[in-house]
């Protein structure tokens, strides 16, 4: 897997937000870098929700904190609504920030244990210098009584009462679009229901653009319009929820899915589909990232790195041998 | 407050304010002047005119100490002041801005460390004359590189959480991040520290006194009358004691209250406060029978006395389990179910109280002393925690973690204990075990360590494996090759598996039965299949329903239930999920509901299923059924 | 690659240090000509003590002709006394040491114990104890101890000395007499910072996941405690030897002079009111050297008790 390539990038007119060839890195000490994020390319549309699945390690997490330039990516381009961001530094950057907002998985960290949630909510008016007379209405939208919660401090509050006041606080900008980084995976089964629903609810009210980003992956088909697997800091496969989860084309979506207890799909065990641990990503494998657990990984998938490329309706793929019937190994380039 | 505090707090806040309002009003007491000589007859003890005695030539030692404590106390608040306007800023830059700024000034810091402080002391006031201002100023500087030091670490700490990214990302300007989320979080450590440096100070002070360094005579310090009084020390004790006493006290103050603040911020030492002990009188164990069967645990609570209330973790809890089967609980957070888990091992914390039974092939573990228990544990009983990053010693070898019991429990000895390990390791699917029993767990991933706790658990064969949590911390690919390792080993080992989880994916796939823990108690329990299939209890279902699955439609609306686990230091009368049932009736609010088993339509008791359930008003067979989760094949 | 990098760490502090010492006491007011001479002194007399004294040399000139001769092993003459700043030094530095070490014993001999024992029992009467008296031994200033212990066991009973030093090269028995007030009046304020550390630290400790599992292993508590939970938790106590030690050299200089021994804390402070510069500096390059080389060893000390710092 583990491809590269922007052929499954719409036209840019279509688009609210389009990511090309991101790369994101970090010091590994010894004067070593790790590309936690190596050439990724996804665009959404408005009132789309994409999700980004994938395992600890794939650069998932990396790469919402990239689009929000915190820090900025190393190389690659980030286009909101037609203005780069990767170019705008300071002032110019921070002008943007409306735009697009954040929820973090940490609903605990993620608020200021010495502030009131009128203040934390109220926060983002007041660095905009907008009427701040929005809070009680935004509270109330994420399911919080104002007269009573908007007086006390985070700490009295459970952890999806927490995360609503998150959601809150992103909600009041009016932005285009928001990057929900695991916003439920700390929550108890009940609570992250409600959290899902209250998404879905807000999406629709405030016609929002949402990237969700999980590692579980029934989680992220409930909310997603689309979704994009990755692998160690590259892209594998992505396709529109239901598609992807019923045509699993990648050999490590297949093996994703059917490590899911209650998968429920034709796969065989997962212990045929995937094997060992995931390499270290300071030294990741040549070509194909995913070949030293791939099943199906022959010659090629060390020497060349496989290209995204188009293998049904809307449905992209960066595989050579994918574990489809109907797809032929993409032509070798002439040499 | 009062009682957050202790007794021992507002003593020393009282003393500091005694101290202080006589230093600030001493010429308005009625003192004698503190270098008046022979003010009465010289080197005698307290005496109504001189409560605290007279020094070698007659002044009055009280006087003198009230005068004393200007200098002490001025110096101190002094420097400490002085030295948090400069240290601060320099620490909360260094912490906040991180990169060139941070390493220019902790390299400052490192050699002002290195300097040695005293003699920067001594030469500065011995050559630049040792005024009280002059003395200020040096102590001052020398705290300054502890003050950056604490404020930098406590910056740093809060630079990296994610309210400050929020920040951030909702476009706040620097300025206003450090004013608003860094500063008032940064302020109570700082405020400990003032304390805690004001103690330091008013000790320094007190050294350079003693060496002739500090404020010059006639001015009195603390420090200069335990020089003085030394030389009085065999005919006159009291002139050295009373200084003595006197700055002790107040040094101890400053060092009481700093320390309570710190205690108030850092959560590392909050729970250990002392629990007030109370008396639970010992629980009594319901009517059972003593069944031939592996594990029987009977009417199992666990109790926690807290300063708020009695919480109940766990509330009477009984299940049998068999040899080759798996018996899941499961539940969200606070349910019991990890405590339950504890409770049957005997590795509660001091301040639970058990209560109930708990039979191993009919052996009565409670009964066990901790050393009596010791011999069961290991050897007959085996456990794996949820999180791998933390169930390894961080410090020692898998070698020497993987031998331990197997020296300390089958009494092997090094090479034979080594090559059972390797053997072991081996068993749980680790590809070069001698190589992995010369590593330290940092070393290793989160699969591989998880694999290793199982193999440490299997080590003196086990009768029962207890496995908390144990893929919650892990990879979904990751995840499955662990549970089908644990399944492949209860078949092998001819174990039995008490498997604790809150995904209910892993339990329906897994587990043979299955019990279902809401607020310490079991609100339904029964084969695994069938409690999923044709769950009775409205919280079964509603949780069931809640859990998004993948064969489920996109944008598909999960069930919510309302509201949030319960507050177990006050749950409601009766049934515990009635607040956040929608089927509850007016009996669930009086009457909490017992155990009972699955009828038929005709009203018979089901015999044998053993699906039992507590709920007055159970949802009825045909609305659960469609709803449940399959339970796959393995 | 890490132990040069701290080599070269090392060797800029102390250049560093040395020469703001020297630039310090350099621009003090007061002079050693004065001091020497007196101050009726003729203006010639004085000029021509400070050519032979090089003290007209510009203070940096001064400053690398100190250092050059430091490199050497020269640490110069002093200019009152005209003996050699090495020789006094050398002579004085065994009772400093012997001090400093004496007192680490005692500190950490008691405080380790003393932790386990309180993080045992955490909450309960001993743990109170332990903390009350911890408390109370860290806000009695050394010379206020020192003053106590001496009126105690050298004036009222009579058993220790309670001034002067017998070198370890004279007499065994006489050396230990006279180290072992000194040795716990510095060791004490120690022993409470350390024994409080390492209780906090082993607490924590108790409560992880690794030491909850080798009780579900069966482990005897003594194993527990010494072999499992001691080492993970003695970080903070090694780091607090490292950054102690400033102060602890600091109060040698008390100890020296209240039980009046013949140590180099002693001489700098005798040093700094003869306007002895070179003597002083003498002692700063000890003590800075001292100290750096400490946290050095706190470093090493810290790979080898933590494997995860090894990698770092």
């Amino acid at each position: 897997m583990a491809g590269s390539g922007k052929s499954h990038l719409r036209p840019r007119d279509e688009v609210l937000l389009r990511v090309e060839d991101l790369v994101v890195e970090f010091p590994a000490g010894r004067g070593r870098t790790v590309r936690a994020v190596s050439g990724v390319s996804f665009d959404l549309a408005r009132g789309e929700t994409l999700g980004i699945v994938g395992e600890s390690g794939c650069g998932k997490s990396s790469a919402a904190r990239a689009l929000v330039q915190l820090p900025p990516p190393r190389s690659g381009s980030v286009r909101l609504d037609g203005q780069e961001l990767t170019a705008l530094r300071g002032e110019a950057l921070r002008r943007t920030r409306r735009q697009l907002q954040m929820i973090f998985q940490d609903p605990i960290s993620s608020l200021n244990p010495r502030r009131r949630v009128r203040e934390i909510v109220g926060e983002g008016p007041r660095v905009w210098n907008l009427p701040g007379d929005r809070v009680d209405e935004v509270l109330e939208a994420v399911g919080l009584d104002p007269a009573t919660a908007a007086v006390r401090r985070p700490h009295e509050f459970s952890g999806g009462q927490c995360q609503r006041i998150s959601i809150a606080r992103a909600l009041i900008l009016d932005p285009e679009v928001v990057i929900c980084d695991e916003p439920v995976s700390a929550l108890d089964v009940s609570v992250q229901a409600q959290i899902l629903g209250l998404l879905e609810d807000l999406k629709a009210r405030y016609r929002l653009t949402l990237v969700f980003i999980a590692h579980d992956l029934a989680v992220v088909k409930n909310v997603s319009d689309r979704i994009m697997v990755m692998y160690l800091g590259k892209v594998c496969e992505l396709a529109p929820s239901a598609d992807l989860i019923s045509r699993p084309a990648h050999p490590y979506t297949r093996a994703l899915i059917a490590s899911i207890p209650d998968g429920g799909l034709d796969l065989p065990p997962s212990d045929t589909l995937i094997s060992g641990e995931p390499p270290s990503p300071v030294d990741p494998p040549s070509g194909c990232r995913f070949r030293t657990r791939c099943p199906r990984a022959r010659e090629r998938c060390a020497a060349e790195e496989p290209q995204i490329r188009q293998v049904g309706a809307d449905h992209w793929l960066a595989c050579h041998y994918p574990a489809l019937p109907d797809v032929e190994p993409p032509v070798q380039p002439a040499i | 407050m009062r009682r957050r505090f202790g007794i021992g707090f507002w003593l020393a806040v009282g003393w500091v304010g005694v101290v202080l309002l006589a230093a600030l009003l001493a010429d308005l007491l009625p003192l004698y002047r503190y270098d008046e000589t022979l003010a009465g007859p010289p080197q005698t003890g307290p005496s109504w005119s001189h409560p605290l005695g007279t020094d070698g030539l007659g002044r009055d030692v009280l006087s003198r100490i009230v005068y004393g404590a200007r200098v002490s106390l001025g110096v101190g608040v002094g420097a400490v002041l002085l030295g948090l306007l400069i240290g601060a800023p320099l620490g909360i830059l260094a912490g906040y801005r991180r990169r060139a700024a941070d390493a220019i000034i902790m390299a400052v810091n490192d050699v002002a460390l290195a300097f040695p402080a005293l003699v920067f002391a001594l030469a500065v006031v011995a050559f630049a004359g040792a005024s009280l201002r002059n003395v200020l100023i040096v102590l001052a500087v020398l705290g300054v590189p502890a003050w950056v030091r604490l404020i930098r670490g406590a910056t740093l700490s809060f630079a990296e959480r994610e309210f400050v990214l929020a920040a951030r990302v909702l476009g706040t300007r620097d300025r206003r991040i450090l004013w608003r989320e860094i500063v008032p979080n940064v302020a109570m450590p700082a405020a400990s520290y003032a304390f805690i440096g004001m103690a330091v100070v008013v000790v320094a002070e007190g050294s350079l006194a003693f060496l002739g360094l500090s404020v010059q005579a006639p001015t009195p310090t603390w420090g200069g009358l335990i020089n003085e009084g030394r030389t009085l020390m065999e005919t006159a004790p009291h002139v050295v004691l009373v200084p003595s006493v006197v700055m002790f006290l107040t040094v101890l103050s400053f060092n009481l209250v700093g320390d309570r603040l710190r205690a108030l911020t850092d959560v590392r030492e909050s729970g250990l406060e002392p629990v007030r002990q109370v008396t639970v009188s010992p629980m009594p164990v319901a009517e059972h029978q003593v069944r031939d069967t592996l594990l029987q645990a009977e009417d199992v609570r666990t109790h926690f006395a807290t300063p708020r209330g009695l919480v109940k973790a766990v509330d009477g809890v009984s299940f049998t389990l068999e040899r080759g089967r798996t018996l899941a609980i499961v539940g969200e957070s606070g349910s019991g179910k990890s405590m339950l888990i504890r409770s049957i091992l005997g590795l509660l914390p001091g301040s639970a109280v058990r209560g109930g039974k708990v039979y191993l092939s009919g052996d009565d573990l409670t009964a066990r002393t901790p050393a009596e228990m010791r011999s069961v544990l290991g050897p007959r009983l085996g456990t794996v925690f949820q999180d791998p990053m933390t169930a390894l010693n961080p410090v020692r070898t898998i070698g020497t973690q993987v031998t331990e019991p197997l020296r300390v429990h089958r009494g092997l000895g090094r090479k034979e204990a080594h090559a059972e390990a390797v053997r072991l390791l081996a068993s749980v699917g680790i590809a070069d075990p001698v190589r992995m029993l010369r590593r330290y767990p940092h070393q290793l991933s989160g699969g591989m360590r998880q694999r290793v706790t199982i193999a440490m658990a299997l080590s003196c064969g086990p009768d029962v494996l207890f496995a908390d949590e144990p893929t919650t911390a892990l990879d979904v690919t990751i995840q499955d090759q662990v549970l089908r390792l644990l399944h492949q080993l209860r078949e092998e080992h001819h174990m039995a598996v008490v498997l604790v989880s809150h995904d209910l994916s892993v339990v329906a796939r897994w587990a043979d039965e299955v019990i279902v823990m809401y607020a310490g108690k079991v609100v339904e329990r029964g084969p695994a299949a069938e409690v999923f299939r044709r769950p009775r209890m409205p919280y079964t279902q509603a949780l069931l329903q809640a859990a998004p699955r993948l064969s489920d439609p996109v944008h598909h609306r999960l069930r919510e239930i309302p509201g949030r686990p319960p507050d177990l230091v006050d749950l409601p009368p009766g049934c515990s999920f009635r607040p956040r049932c929608a089927y509850a009736q007016d009996r669930c609010g009086q009457e909490a509901p017992p155990l009972v088993g699955v009828a038929l339509a005709n009203g018979a008791p089901v015999n044998g299923s053993g699906h039992q359930y507590a709920c007055w008003y159970p949802r009825p067979i045909e609305t659960a059924i469609a709803e449940g989760a399959e339970s796959s094949g393995r | 690659m890490i132990i040069l990098h701290r080599l070269v760490r090392l060797v800029v502090v102390l250049l560093v240090v040395t020469f703001l010492s020297y630039a310090l006491l350099n621009l003090l007011p007061g002079d050693p000509v004065t001091q020497i001479l007196g101050m009726s002194a003729t203006e010639e007399s004085r000029e021509q003590l400070r050519r032979e004294l090089g003290l007209d040399q510009p203070l940096f000139v001064r400053y690398l002709d100190w250092l050059g001769g430091l490199l050497t092993g020269d640490f110069g003459e002093s200019y009152i006394t005209r003996m050699s700043v090495g020789a006094e030094l050398a002579e004085r530095l065994p009772v400093t040491l012997e001090l400093l070490i004496a007192a680490e014993i005692v500190a950490l001999g008691l405080a380790v114990p003393l932790g386990v024992a309180a993080a045992r029992r955490a909450g309960r009467a001993l743990d109170q104890a332990l903390t009350a008296l911890s408390f109370a031994l860290l806000s009695t200033p050394v010379f206020v101890l020192g003053v106590l212990l001496i009126l105690i066991f050298a004036v009222t009973w009579n058993v220790l000395p309670a001034t002067g030093w017998t070198s370890l090269s004279v007499d065994l028995g006489w050396n230990l007499t006279s180290v072992i007030l000194p040795a716990i009046t510095l060791g004490c304020g120690q022993l409470a910072v350390y024994a409080r550390l390492l209780r906090t630290d082993l607490i924590a400790t108790l409560q992880e996941d690794y030491i909850i599992l080798a009780r579900a292993r069966g482990l005897s508590p003594r194993r527990i405690m010494w072999r499992h939970a001691l080492r993970p938790s003695a970080i903070s106590l090694i780091t607090a030897i490292g950054l102690n030690m400033g102060a602890l050299i600091g109060g040698t200089v008390i100890i020296e002079t209240l039980f009046g021994l013949p140590g180099i804390g002693r001489l700098i402070v005798d040093s700094i009111f003869s306007r002895d510069y070179l003597t002083v500096q003498g002692g700063v390059v000890l003590i800075s050297v001292g100290y750096v080389l400490v946290n050095f060893a706190v470093d090493v000390v810290y790979a080898a008790v933590d494997p995860r710092i090894r990698r770092a």
